[in-house]
């Protein structure tokens, strides 16, 4: 195994059981169903989908929240998912997580110095004097004045919290920082200093990142590589520019077609492609290819046959029978 | 739909036969305690002790002895007390049921028109004079205790008052409806107005909150944007949402209070109810009544919950869904 | 602007609209002096953060604000009627009639006791003579229009039984149903994924083209107002910052807010570059400075920014910035500046 991926996950599957009954059995709610993916160390790897799409639920599964209904995932080399609670503890530390709600995150009865210090306390690292002083560290890293160490979370902005929580995950020096919606709760002019300061921090204490976001704007801003998901998988993962230009999945580029966008040059807008309907419900899949009925590139072998996810490009990978823009994408890197 | 209503039922049977044991076990079952004395009362000649024995297989395995009970209690129905000898259980509660249901007919109807419409008129004056006013009146009605209240209303009327403006109050007491309409309510009106003060205390409170909360709805903001006016907005937005956890307070109120739970006004004014029979039975450790009152109490309560999930569901459209 | 200088021809017409909350920590000004007009068939976009007043101040001129401490002063004339400080009967009519509402979050818009079509009929018989039955007739056909499939059985289902973008088409259905001349739609895609936020974007756009209404489309989104807004007020804390056309004010900004804003959005359709941040925090609305309310952060302060300046400006293209023409030159050609291009 090289020595350059940190995360690998193979075929994960997460599903719960669901209320639905057909013909008497009960479906099955299929959140994540069968993702690959590997995350290199000390890149950005965003991925983006909808609402629905199982992002969340794969973030946790990986970093071991919730158990996986199947599937290997592979931290440094270790295989987390047969490891018991007290075996997957020092693999924890390495891995931390920023959540998207700066309000419902942060314990309001503790004081923002304690949530920061917290995660040290209960890992035993370092003495109480030692904390102290990195906690004081770690206000200043993320542009807050230490002086509001005894202050308690609802005192502070939602941009300040979230910095808080972004000073947290980093308290036990993790080599792996997974983000989920971190910003979405923040306005525009907010939203730019936490992105800033994450990409300052990454630089500073080569972080890995795995930032899930709906987005597109801010995931193509933060992303050396991109991911998009639909119903559960990637259906497109690749270099984050060539990927935003060139999209190979028909699903990303409806998706790009209809980010609304400034329309501040002449640049000729991309055309529009509204997929038409809803998504469909998770233990109701579709038969072959999950995005087929809302496809505007659909054939019978759609309907049919799932489509592998395979590298169609060095480092493009996508699951479709009719990719989009393939002789655009260079054949030989 | 019907789906639920079935499962619903089907797990109060379940709860029902769970409560049954327990009761049982608690009284036949408790460690140290003979049974048999406690059925056959204080003072019981070895002779009657001896017949409790053979009657409730005191020396038969547990299920056996549970198997016996319940068949005493509903199948023969011939359970009897041992206290006042002979009189069967399961008569004395019917006899009492009726009673029980008429103090608590008269009672929804004023605590349900008290109580919504301070509640609504509370909601809708909010943060004026008369807001606090009702909300004040509401915590006095609730924290009253009801024998005292009971106690003090009959002071009144039979007191010093009595031959003057309450000349007309009966002395407690329960005149069945058949005999005389008039001479029942007439009976029945200040229990009728001491048990209804607690519960109008409670709904108009509880509507006032739900209310209010509603009001706040991101609905009721889409209702006012159409024109609405206020006055529709308040009575078929807001209320109507507010109903619904009226609605399961109510089923349970009610269920509670025809197993039994009346007991302390049927006993100041008078009304042989089932609250009162249950009552006597503590006062003489009467077993076999105790027994039978707390089924038929229990009984009620169960049902009345499983009414009520189901009525939730009809009201609220969402509920259904999950179930 | 003055409140002489009402436009006679716009279908809303703002002048110094100011409203402001009286709490225990003082006087809290949520708006302060905002003007603008939104002709026929036009599309107005009020675009700011959080705080910026830009909820209240369409809430307030059509008397949504329901809290005792408020204050509302200004002049807000609808089709040339003075509606400010109309009775509350008569805003009444108003509501719904004339002026259709829609909000941001279709999952808790709607009472969920009732069908879509009682809320729908419930709207068309509070302002038009009709049957039951020709009301239901007419939402079915509103559903039709906002691309509701099967829109004759729908009208009898609950609001829990249809999607979020669905839902927010039959707030629309319900807005539009008595021909309003404006629409007002407070952030009406943010709770939407981007495919539906899309499909309604059009809708609404469609619908505006039939129904030949105005609408004023309050969002924090930049590029929302790119894809659908004719004109833009951009504000900040509770005071117009800039107000112009929609390609002129993305295109050739003049307020350093408007710089910042536009250079904090991260692009899907560009390759990505350091984000602009303005420095500090929003200001609170209890510490609104006397004079530019943006000075504290702006990087281009000026003694002369300690007086309020005013919303002035050729032709369309307003702003409330003490900045002159030359020194904009001038930032342009040193800065890389969004929007000044």
């Amino acid at each position: 195994m090289s020595d350059d991926v940190l995360l690998r996950a193979t075929d994960v599957v997460k599903n719960y059981a669901s209320r639905r009954r057909v013909k008497g059995l009960r479906t099955l709610n299929t959140a994540v169903n069968g993702v690959s993916l590997e995350v290199k160390r000390g890149e950005t790897l965003g991925i983006v989908g909808e609402s629905g799409c199982g992002k969340s639920t794969l973030a946790r599964c990986l970093v071991q929240l919730l158990p996986v209904t199947s599937g290997s995932v592979q931290f440094n080399g270790v295989e987390l998912t047969t490891l018991s609670r007290r075996q997957l503890r020092p693999h924890r530390r390495e891995m931390q997580l920023v959540f998207q709600d700066p309000y419902a995150s942060l314990n309001p009865r503790r004081t923002v110095g304690d949530i920061v210090a917290d995660p040290m306390r209960i890992n035993k690292i370092g003495s109480d004097a030692e904390i102290s002083s990195r906690v004081r560290g770690l206000f200043e890293t993320v542009g807050l004045d230490p002086s509001a160490l005894r202050r308690y979370p609802h005192e502070f902005s939602g941009g300040q919290r979230q910095r808080i929580g972004i000073a947290r995950s980093l308290s036990l020096n993790p080599s792996l920082v997974v983000a989920d919606e971190p910003v979405s709760a923040l306005d525009v002019s907010v939203q730019a200093q936490v992105l800033n300061l994450m990409t300052d921090l990454q630089d500073e204490f080569k972080l890995t990142y795995l930032f899930i976001a709906h987005d597109l704007g801010v995931v193509r801003h933060v992303s050396d590589r991109v991911g998009v998901m639909y119903l559960g998988e990637i259906v497109e993962l690749g270099d984050a520019e060539a990927l935003y230009e060139k999209p190979l999945h028909p699903y990303t580029e409806a998706l790009l077609s209809v980010v609304p966008e400034l329309n501040d040059t002449d640049a000729p807008r991309r055309e529009r492609i509204i997929i038409s309907g809803d998504v469909p419900d998770p233990s109701d899949r579709p038969t072959g290819c999950s995005f087929h009925p809302r496809c505007p590139a659909a054939t019978e072998i759609c309907t049919t046959e799932k489509p592998d996810f395979v590298e169609l490009r060095p480092g493009r990978f996508v699951a479709c029978h009719h990719p989009r823009n393939v002789d655009a994408v260079a054949p030989t890197t | 739909m019907l789906r639920f209503t079935i499962k619903r039922l089907a797990s109060a049977v379940l709860v029902m036969f769970t409560i049954s044991v327990l009761v049982f076990l608690i009284f036949f079952a408790t460690p140290g305690v003979n049974p048999a004395a406690r059925i056959a009362g204080r003072s019981a000649s070895p002779q009657v002790l001896a017949n409790v024995a053979k009657e409730f297989g005191l020396n038969r395995p547990l299920p056996i002895r549970y198997g016996l009970m319940m068949y005493h209690l509903f199948i023969k129905q011939d359970l009897s007390s041992y206290v006042n000898i002979g009189d069967r259980i399961i008569p004395q509660i019917t006899a009492a049921a009726p009673i029980t249901l008429s103090l608590i007919f008269g009672a929804v109807v004023i605590w349900l028109l008290v109580g919504v419409s301070a509640g609504v008129i509370a909601a809708k004056n909010k943060g004026k004079f008369i807001d606090p006013l009702v909300m004040f009146f509401g915590i006095a009605a609730i924290s009253i205790p009801v024998y005292w209240l009971g106690q003090m209303v009959l002071l009144v009327t039979q007191g010093g008052l009595h031959t003057s403006i309450f000349a007309w109050a009966p002395n407690g007491g329960y005149v069945s409806l058949t005999q005389s309409p008039w001479q029942w309510a007439l009976h029945l009106l200040f229990p009728w107005l001491t048990l209804a003060s607690l519960y109008a205390g409670i709904y108009a409170r509880v509507l006032r909150g739900e209310l209010i909360n509603n009001m706040n709805e991101d609905y009721i903001r889409t209702a006012r944007a159409k024109g609405l006016s206020e006055r529709r907005i308040l009575y078929r937005h807001a209320l109507r949402c507010s109903m619904i956890s009226i609605v399961s307070l109510f089923g349970l109120d009610v269920g509670v209070l025809v197993g039994g739970a009346a007991l302390l006004t049927e006993v100041v004014f008078g009304l042989p109810g089932v609250g009162f029979l249950t009552y006597q039975g503590l006062q003489n450790l009467d077993l076999p009544l105790i027994m039978g009152c707390v089924m038929y109490g229990a009984f009620f309560v169960v049902l009345a919950s499983a009414v009520v999930d189901v009525l939730y569901a009809y009201i609220d459209p969402r509920i259904r869904v999950v179930a | 602007m003055s409140r002489e200088d009402h436009s006679t021809d716009a279908v809303l017409s703002v002048r110094d609209l100011s409203v402001s909350f009286a709490t225990r920590q003082g006087v809290v000004r949520a708006v302060d002096g905002l003007s603008f007009d939104v002709g026929a068939k036009e599309v107005l976009g009020i675009v700011g953060e959080s705080g910026s007043g830009k909820s209240v101040a369409m809430y307030s001129m059509l008397g949504l604000v329901r809290d005792a401490n408020v204050s509302i002063s200004g002049s807000v004339l609808f089709e040339g009627r003075e509606i400010l400080g109309l009775s509350d009967t008569d805003m009444q009519s108003v509501r719904g009639g004339e002026v259709g509402m829609i909000f941001q979050d279709p999952m808790t818009a709607l009472t969920p006791v009732y069908t879509v079509g009682w809320q729908i009929v419930e709207q068309l018989r509070a302002h038009n003579e009709m049957t039951k039955k020709a009301a239901y007739e007419r939402a079915a056909e509103l559903l039709a229009e906002v691309g509701i499939p099967d829109p004759k059985s729908r009208v009898n289902h609950y609001p829990h039984e249809f999607s979020g973008g669905m839902r927010q088409r039959v707030v629309i259905a319900m807005a539009l149903s008595c021909n309003p001349k404006l629409l007002i739609a407070d952030e009406p895609t943010t709770a939407l994924d981007v495919t539906t936020q899309a499909q309604i974007l059009e809708l609404m756009g469609r619908l505006q083209a039939t129904h030949g209404s105005s609408i004023v489309i309050i969002t924090h989104d930049m590029g929302v107002i790119a894809e659908i807004a004719h004109r833009v007020v951009v504000m900040y804390a509770g005071r117009p910052a800039e107000i112009g056309p929609e390609i002129d004010v993305v295109r050739s900004a003049r307020h350093p807010y408007t710089w910042g804003l536009l250079g904090a959005v991260p692009r899907a359709d560009v390759k990505s570059r350091r984000l602009v941040t303005i420095p500090g925090n929003a200001v609170s609305p209890l510490e609104v400075p006397p004079g530019c309310a943006f000075a504290p952060r702006c990087q281009y302060r000026m003694d002369i920014c300690e007086q309020r300046p005013p919303l002035r400006g050729a032709h369309d293209h307003l702003d409330a910035c003490w900045l002159s023409d030359e020194q904009r030159l001038v930032i342009r050609s040193t800065a890389t500046v969004r929007g000044v291009s």
